[in-house]
């Protein structure tokens, strides 16, 4: 996010130095501890402990202002430090029908903005250069000149240029005609925009082909959708406004302007735009960010493009409007947003084929806050911290040492804790055990292990008609190896992006065997390494992205030039440059020359592509690798992505928290792209440690304010089941006694995994570990051959009885190996009384032993 | 031509043929001896004492190699091996003192080698020759090395089985199966570790090898090694005195018992390559060795002086010499050597062609070139010889002008090898390129490329009658046995005539060689009654007069030995000689009756065949046709049931069957105690000629329940005598006809056509006429068409007076020559109905 000058802040520092607070204090929690937090005093007591003892906060004036403006809670009157913005901060005039919005916002110093559009006092410093119509902005003549917008005792200035003032265009069609078919619905996939078109009328997807949309309406059947004799009896008129009968209703009034556009174009003669037209080059949505007060509290949105040619355009009449979550804001079809419920929505605008975004905040009215009392351990708290107080959201405490070192193990190693990790850890009176448990996880192979598991099912490493079992294997021990020896991700990428040679004798070049098709590759390299589905691409552009066929098939280019041929071994393919081979546009058929995703147009010549991609991807400056990779990595440890699906970045699919997010990945960067170090922050962060809430609430989930319970990954499950049974398994293809972690080949076939939701490694998609519990889940607990067979074949129990263990040590045992915590007093009685109830003391506890895992607290890491 | 091979090192069983010698006893630590009395006890059980079955079958041998120098025990075990004579040895050096084969244990017999100390290395091709075939082929391994046998368990390094250094290891991985070897080396001494896995020929198996220390720091590693495919070279210095472990697995842990392996580990060198990979017959070639642990060194190698089919030879140096040869191309061509600096085309080496041209891509990226002048119009061949020689190389290679433009290129012609043809565009010097494809290299990147004018080449096969099952010629005594030989040709046409040397006493063949129309010609072998019992290894020579010159080709027979998934070959042995016996009287013997009446083109015959069984055989015996002539076609087999003496083979020619005459042989196949017993008829001439007449068929058309008349104009091809008898084939259900006889003057014959109300409408192709023709007795059945009948829904009523002319029409037309077409015909009527007086009211 922006951060705001300092200048213009309602910046109250005082009451720091008073230091006459009450300590946020996290015991108080009761009637007393909310009273406390409704002191206003108490925010700023938190801010003085934090600045006093925060080594880095001096080294962050940004975060401080940002933390300083979000934790001030209502400390402050309305008026008082009110920030004024005005967007757009200047304003581009060309050409006599150009116009612009403004609007003005003010920020309270509790970050609470409002649209003071209304109230503002708007002034032209020379209306020979503009004039004023409302908050509409319209030329006069050529030249420069300033608006001064007034409000609460502040001014903000804008300046104005004007250019070509006299200077009068005619209707375009792609500038003016095809906007309106966008905006009036026109080409949406259930109006013509249907492959089909509808009712015998097609236009081309949300506008991706303007020259063929252009052919139908004028050439395809003569006469009949245009009539340049009468240009109002025109069908696209007479349809457009329900003159006549229309499937589709009235899509827009006959006084509309979008019908004065489309009939002055008709009564221009309907001319095809000569030459090139500008593109639009990108769009602006203002206000970036809104932080609205209680329920039905509205703001105006300005959405301005910018073309090719430099020239700007307001277009908010006629961009698109949405919000991803109505319930705490929506937007109406003229760009007015409305708060509603509490909570955090994004409301976005598209234009052209770009879709941009502001954020939402909801706060209820007249709420108090209290942040905790709390340090944060390093950058990850701050920035969650940061958010939270913008959402007014209070984090849960810190989870347990016992809950701690289960929860970390079974994600750094997927493994529970032993007995004697236990009682070590337990028994460590040290203030770092914590980061040292850490260290002592991430060196352990386990985590290559399920790390290489990871990269495995995004890579979807799994024998086909044309993967042998022999590179799937090998390809499979590449990746462990690469996190075992700590090889930077970016190198790894590059690594597999570049192959060349045998998949035998060079195991990452099954990247390209595992899918050969050109486009699917490309495909599946933005989603994996990018995080960027640009498969609706293919055929449109993207509804919802910035993603134009043209950005999909260039980038399909660096695919094109693959080669392939049987090695020596018929299952062996040599992967190669062939240095030949082109994509082409499907719509008109050109070479497409190789353009980065996002990015510019490279050069290419005699080189491998693939290696001018691979170069460009992993470069520090990408914005999408180290991002989408810190996403996954984060997603691993919390249960769910900053962006969420992880593997679906988009304008409409915001992160939860973007600061966090960039500076995860500018460490990441900064690491030279070693995850452990990553993991190590993660792990480390009160964030991660938090504990979990019985009442835990989606919005507290999403902004990571408390633990997430998440029911174990199938192959972790099985590991941990037999881990605690000191049973072995045997996988296909690998030795007796091997995890299911380490199962090469995705098809691999057992009825635990399959149950459980193991990934087929189908395709690139992170969907495909499914954690949801099932029906069929809990009945193989019950009386599977899992459970009952390995609680036999382990012989735990027999063993114990045999070394003379009373009940109670062997019920203290089964628990701390399950669950990683001794019994309580009350369970321990209740079960003692149980066991000594039955007849066999080996088929009771063997029973106790069978509920333990069955049970939720050893299914679920929590 | 000198004679290319000695007589094979082969060893024939002392005493009489038919008294089976006694079943030797193997030692009782031998891993087979548990499984021989199980299955011992199956065989009293299960079958009386066969009384030797044909088509034997050998499935393992084990060990799977010996130490030459030594006399060895060794197990082949397989399916109906009971009356087993004879081992035939390909190659030199190996001589069998013992054979013990027992017709109550059919599926094992026993053998003594004694390997000599000269022996070469590597595969040994074999076969069990019985009184009653020959087996298929497998391979037995010399090594130079002492044996041991591998001993479980050996799974991880704390039970690594202790082997000296120069020790060959017998073993087998089974599925996940690891084995570890534990050595003890001095600083610097060099560790090799090399495993036959795939060579054996036995199963896809893929070992991987790595070389350890005890800390399980892995020193080198070895999936799959160019230079042995998908088997495993590992190599070191040791970095310090003390101990090694050796570990070998199958790459992706999935072994079986048939994954067997002969691990060699020892001091020996084993270079990866040679430089240059070939010389000239005779000549004493200068080789580098490269691509050893130990570094580069030479040795002077004299080559033979005659072709040798795979030619490779064993690097030595002072610490032994390496298991397997590497292989040195023979040829007549002078060797030219890369001369340094050679990176640009400025830099490339002159030579002459023909020459065969050496060097190294010795980093990656590097190209090479070598100039040569040529004249307007002179055709090259330029071949790359590096993966046929096992050079890691994966070669692209080019031709240039001198100017830089590209003549030709080629990447993959033969596997990764570079091959090309060019015709030189002008008088001008041309640049040969060369590259890796992936732009890599290293020092054992080898390669030679062979630049010669176009030359003929003649090679000889044996087509296969069954996918992967190799050719072998067991003759039964007074009997026949054929077999195809086909040609390879290149750059010539003109017959190939046949010689075989080397033949069983008492075998006589009988061929008329390859024409230049045919790719392959039978050849029959006869046995006399009284021949020995007995096999060779035939020589089978093609010759053939190309211009001045005299050309010769040998067999090269290829043996499937393991495939992968959909019968994908993965490892083959070549041999070059034809393996035939003298195998003991077979209960049958089959001849073709040959016919006197020609088969037509167009036309079908019934072969006759006529069997001769042994009294107390009455099994049924399966009848096929050793090839057909060209367009002749046939079914896959004829069974003549048991008991039975004759039966018939369906031939049937299509329109274009090369005319002449044709030689047949008819293979009977006789089942005995599981296997098969394979005789042969003897030549029958068959004629095929063209029809004696072609028909030209109308197309007619008919309304349901109207007759109709379907003429067939004739034109006769060739005279005959008599009249043959013609049937209308093919006509829909509902539409009857009648045969008609034709007379050898007839331009003309016409089916009477009767549909019913029933016969079903549309266009109906298939009309067919079937017309026979009697020659000396014999029917020539002749299959003529195809024609068509249309079937139309009846028209309206047409008013009564409409339906006389009609009927007129078709009184006086029967006789008139004049015949109407549908088209005609409704003209006429409507020209009647029009000409008809007005019947109509105003």
């Amino acid at each position: 996010m922006k951060v705001m000058p300092r200048a213009t802040i309602g910046w109250h520092v005082p009451e720091r130095s008073e230091g006459r607070g009450v300590p946020a204090n996290h015991a108080l929690r009761g009637a007393q501890g909310r009273a406390t937090e409704r002191d206003p005093r108490s925010t700023n007591s938190w801010w003085g402990s934090l600045h006093s003892t925060h080594p880095t906060v001096s080294a962050r004036p940004a975060l401080l202002l940002l933390v300083i403006v979000m934790a001030g809670g209502n400390v402050l009157p309305a008026a008082a430090g009110v920030k004024l913005d005005v967007y757009p901060r200047e304003i581009h005039l060309q050409g006599a029908s150009a116009q612009q919005r403004f609007v003005v916002v003010a920020t309270r110093a509790d970050g609470v903005t409002e649209d003071v559009t209304a109230r503002a006092k708007a002034t032209l410093a020379d209306g020979k250069r503009a004039r004023l119509e409302g908050n509409l902005v319209r030329p006069v003549g050529d030249g420069h000149t300033t608006l001064t917008v007034e409000y609460g005792g502040q001014s903000a200035p804008v300046p104005i240029a004007v250019a070509a003032a006299a200077a009068t265009r005619g209707v375009s069609f792609k500038l003016d005609v095809m906007p309106i078919f966008m905006r009036a619905g026109c080409n949406t996939g259930s109006c013509h925009g249907s492959a089909r078109g509808k009712d015998g009328f097609r236009l081309s997807l949300f506008g991706f082909d303007p020259d063929g949309d252009y052919f139908r309406l004028t050439r395809e059947i003569s006469g009949r959708r245009i009539n340049l004799a009468l240009p109002a009896e025109s069908l696209l008129l007479e349809k457009a406004t329900g003159a006549v009968p229309h499937t589709g209703g009235k899509r827009f009034p006959a006084d509309s302007p979008y019908y004065q556009t489309l009939l002055q174009w008709l009564e221009t003669g309907a001319a095809a735009d000569a030459g090139e037209v500008p593109k639009v080059e990108w769009v602006e949505l203002y206000p970036p960010q809104m932080v609205l007060e209680g329920k039905g509290v509205p703001q105006q949105m300005v959405v301005r493009a910018t073309y090719a040619d430099g020239s700007q355009r307001d277009v908010t009449p006629l961009a698109l409007y949405l919000s991803n979550n109505d319930n705490s804001a929506g937007i109406n079809a003229e760009g007015l947003v409305t708060s509603a419920n509490p909570g955090e929505a994004f409301v976005m605008a598209r234009f052209s084929t770009h879709t941009v975004g502001s954020q939402v905040i909801v706060l209820p009215a007249g709420a108090s806050y209290t942040p905790p009392d709390e340090k944060p351990v390093n950058y990850i708290d701050e920035l969650v911290g940061a958010k939270l107080r913008k959402l007014r959201i209070r984090p849960a405490g810190l989870c347990s040492d016992e809950i701690f070192l289960r929860r970390v193990s079974l994600d750094i190693a997927g493994r529970i804790p032993s007995d004697d990790e236990y009682r070590r850890f337990i028994g460590d009176r040290a203030a770092d055990k914590r980061a040292r448990l850490i260290d002592r996880l991430l060196e352990r192979k386990e985590f290559s292990e399920i790390w290489a598991m990871n990269w495995a099912e995004l890579l979807m490493v799994h024998t086909t008609l044309d993967m042998s079992y022999k590179s799937v294997f090998l390809y499979s021990n590449w990746l462990t190896e690469q996190i075992a020896h700590n090889v930077p991700i970016d190198r790894m990428a590059r690594e597999l992006l570049t192959a060349s040679g045998g998949t035998f004798s060079n195991p990452p070049t099954n990247f390209y065997q595992v899918e050969k098709d050109t486009l699917k590759t490309a495909e599946n390299v933005a989603q994996v390494f990018m995080g960027i589905r640009v498969q609706c691409a293919q055929c449109h552009n993207h509804p919802f992205d910035r993603w134009t066929l043209d950005d999909y098939y260039s980038f399909a280019a660096f695919f094109a030039q693959i080669g392939r041929k049987q090695g020596e071994d018929y299952r062996e393919t040599i992967v190669f440059d062939r240095q030949g081979g082109e994509v082409r546009h499907p719509v008109r058929g050109g070479v497409m020359p190789p353009k980065l995703l996002g990015g510019p147009q490279p050069d290419v010549q005699g080189k491998d592509r693939r290696a001018v991609l691979a170069a460009w991807l992993t470069s520090p400056d990408n914005p999408f690798f180290a991002r989408s990779i810190a996403n996954r990595i984060w997603a691993y440890f919390f249960g769910q992505g900053i962006v969420e699906p992880v593997d679906d970045f988009r304008v409409s699919n915001p992160p939860s928290n973007p600061e966090l997010l960039a500076e995860l990945a500018r460490r990441f960067v900064e690491y030279h792209y070693d995850f452990r170090r990553l993991v190590r922050d993660i792990c480390n962060s009160h964030a991660y440690q938090r504990a979990t809430r019985v009442d835990g609430e989606l919005s507290a989930q999403r902004n990571f304010a408390e633990a997430r319970i998440r029911r174990l990954r199938a192959e972790i499950l099985l590991d941990c089941v037999s881990q605690v049974t000191e049973t072995k398994d045997k996988f296909q293809g690998l030795p007796r006694g091997a995890h299911a972690v380490q199962i090469a080949d995705g098809t691999t076939t057992n009825y635990f995994l399959t149950t459980f939701g193991r990934s087929p490694r189908e395709t690139v998609c992170a969907c495909e570990v499914r954690t949801e519990p099932t029906l069929s889940q809990a009945l193989h607990l019950i009386n599977g051959d899992t459970v009952e067979q390995k609680i036999a074949a382990g012989g735990l129990i027999s063993r114990m009885l045999a070394e003379k263990k009373t009940p109670a040590a062997i019920l203290r045992t089964l628990y701390t190996r399950c669950y990683g915590r001794e019994p309580s007093a009350d369970e321990l009685r209740r079960l003692l009384g149980l066991v000594a109830r039955q007849k066999s003391e080996k088929q009771a506890l063997g029973d106790v032993f069978w509920a333990i895992l069955n049970s939720r607290e050893f299914v679920f890491n929590h | 031509m000198p004679s290319r091979r000695a007589a094979s090192g082969r060893h024939v069983l002392a005493g009489n043929e038919h008294a089976y010698p006694r079943l030797r006893r193997v030692k009782a630590c031998h891993p087979i001896a548990s499984f021989r009395t199980i299955f011992l006890g199956f065989a009293l059980l299960a079958c009386a004492a066969p009384a030797g079955a044909a088509e034997p079958q050998l499935g393992l041998i084990l060990p799977c190699g010996g130490q030459r120098g030594t006399e060895l025990d060794i197990t082949l075990s397989g399916e109906r091996l009971g009356d087993a004579r004879e081992l035939l040895w390909y190659g030199l050096g190996i001589g069998v003192k013992r054979l013990a084969a027992d017709a109550k244990h059919p599926q094992q017999i026993e053998a003594r080698l004694a390997i000599r100390p000269d022996c070469p290395l590597g595969p040994h091709a074999v076969r069990v020759r019985t009184s009653t075939g020959i087996s298929n082929l497998m391979t037995f391994s010399v090594g130079a090395l002492c044996e041991v046998s591998e001993v479980e368990p050996n799974n991880d390094i704390e039970h690594a089985q202790k082997i000296a250094l120069g020790t060959t290891v017998n073993g087998v991985i089974t599925n996940e199966d690891v084995d570890c070897f534990l050595v003890v080396a001095k600083k610097g001494q060099r560790i090799t570790a090399e495993v036959e896995g795939l060579r054996l020929g036995l199963d896809f198996f893929d070992p991987a090898l790595a070389i350890m220390d005890t800390r399980r720091f892995v020193l080198a590693s070895a999936d799959d090694t160019p230079a042995v495919w998908q088997d495993a070279i590992c190599s070191i210095l040791a970095p310090a005195d003390g101990n090694y472990v050796i570990e070998l697995r199958e790459s992706a842990f999935q072994g079986s018992q048939r994954c067997r392996y002969r691990l060699h580990v020892g001091s020996f060198p084993r270079p990866l390559a040679a430089y240059p990979a070939g010389g000239r017959f005779g000549e004493t070639l200068e080789v580098r060795w490269l691509g050893d642990a130990a570094g580069p060194w030479s040795e002077r190698i004299r080559l033979p002086a005659v072709p040798q089919l795979d030619f490779g030879y064993c690097a030595r140096d002072a610490q032994g010499m390496a298991p397997w040869p590497t292989p040195l191309r023979l040829s007549k061509l002078r060797n030219v050597l890369k001369v340094e600096p050679n990176h640009q085309i400025a830099q490339a080496t002159r030579f002459q062609a023909p020459a065969a041209l050496n060097g190294v891509i010795a980093q990656p990226g590097d190209v090479d070139y070598f100039r040569f002048a040529a004249k307007r119009g002179q055709v090259f061949d330029v071949r790359v010889l590096a993966r046929a020689l096992r050079s890691p190389l994966d070669s692209v290679l080019t031709v240039l002008r001198s100017g830089g433009g590209v003549v030709a290129a080629n990447d993959d012609a033969n596997g990764p090898d570079s091959y090309l043809r060019f015709t030189a565009p002008a008088d001008d010097d041309y640049i040969v390129q060369v590259t890796d494809q992936l732009h890599a290299g290293g020092p054992t990147y080898v390669y030679r490329i062979e630049v010669t004018p176009v030359e003929p080449q003649l090679t000889l096969g044996l087509p296969e009658r069954e996918a992967f099952v190799d050719v072998t010629v067991p003759v039964a005594q007074g009997n026949r046995m054929a077999a195809l030989v086909s040609a390879q040709r290149d750059e010539f046409g003109g017959k190939v005539d046949l010689e075989f040397k080397n033949l069983p006493p008492g075998v006589k063949v009988e061929t008329e060689g390859i024409t230049e129309a045919d790719g392959a010609a039978a050849v029959l072998f006869t046995a006399a009654p009284d021949a020995a019992l007995g096999g060779s290894l035939v020589d089978v020579i093609g010759r053939a007069t190309v211009g001045p010159t005299r050309l010769e080709g040998h067999l090269k027979q290829r043996t499937s030995l393991v495939r992968g998934q959909n019968n994908r070959e993965v490892w083959n042995q070549y041999t070059d000689r034809m393996a035939t016996a003298v195998t003991r009287a077979a209960p049958v013997a089959i001849e073709v009756v040959e016919p006197k009446a020609p088969l037509v083109q167009g036309g079908a015959m019934e072969l006759r065949v006529i069997a001769t069984r042994r009294p107390g055989f009455d099994g049924p015996i399966t009848l096929t046709l050793l090839a057909t002539p060209p367009g002749v076609s046939t079914t896959s087999s004829v069974t003549m049931a048991g008991g039975e003496l004759e039966a018939s083979i369906p031939l049937t020619a299509d329109g274009s069957a090369r005319t002449g005459p044709a030689k047949l042989i008819v293979l009977g196949h006789v089942a005995i105690d599981g296997g098969t017993v394979v005789v042969a008829s003897r030549f029958a001439k068959l004629e095929i000629s063209e029809p004696f007449f072609r028909f030209t068929f109308p197309t007619v058309t008919v309304e349901q329940g109207q007759a109709a008349e379907l003429a067939i104009a004739v034109a006769k091809n060739k005279e005959f005598t008599g009249t043959a008898k013609v049937d209308l084939l093919g006509l829909p259900a509902e539409v009857t006809s009648q045969p008609r006889q034709l007379d050898a003057a007839a331009k003309e014959i016409v089916f009477p056509i009767q549909t019913s109300g029933k016969s079903p409408l549309g266009k109906h192709r298939a009309l067919l006429c079937r017309a026979v023709v009697t020659v000396a007795g014999e029917p020539v059945t002749h299959l003529l068409g195809t024609g068509e009948l249309r079937i139309q829904k009846p028209t309206p009523a047409k008013p009564a007076e409409a339906a006389k002319p009609k009927a007129a029409v078709a009184k006086t037309a029967a006789p008139v020559v004049k015949r109407l077409s549908r088209l005609e015909q409704l003209r006429q009527a409507r020209a009647q109905v029009a000409a008809a007086p007005q019947g109509r009211k105003p």
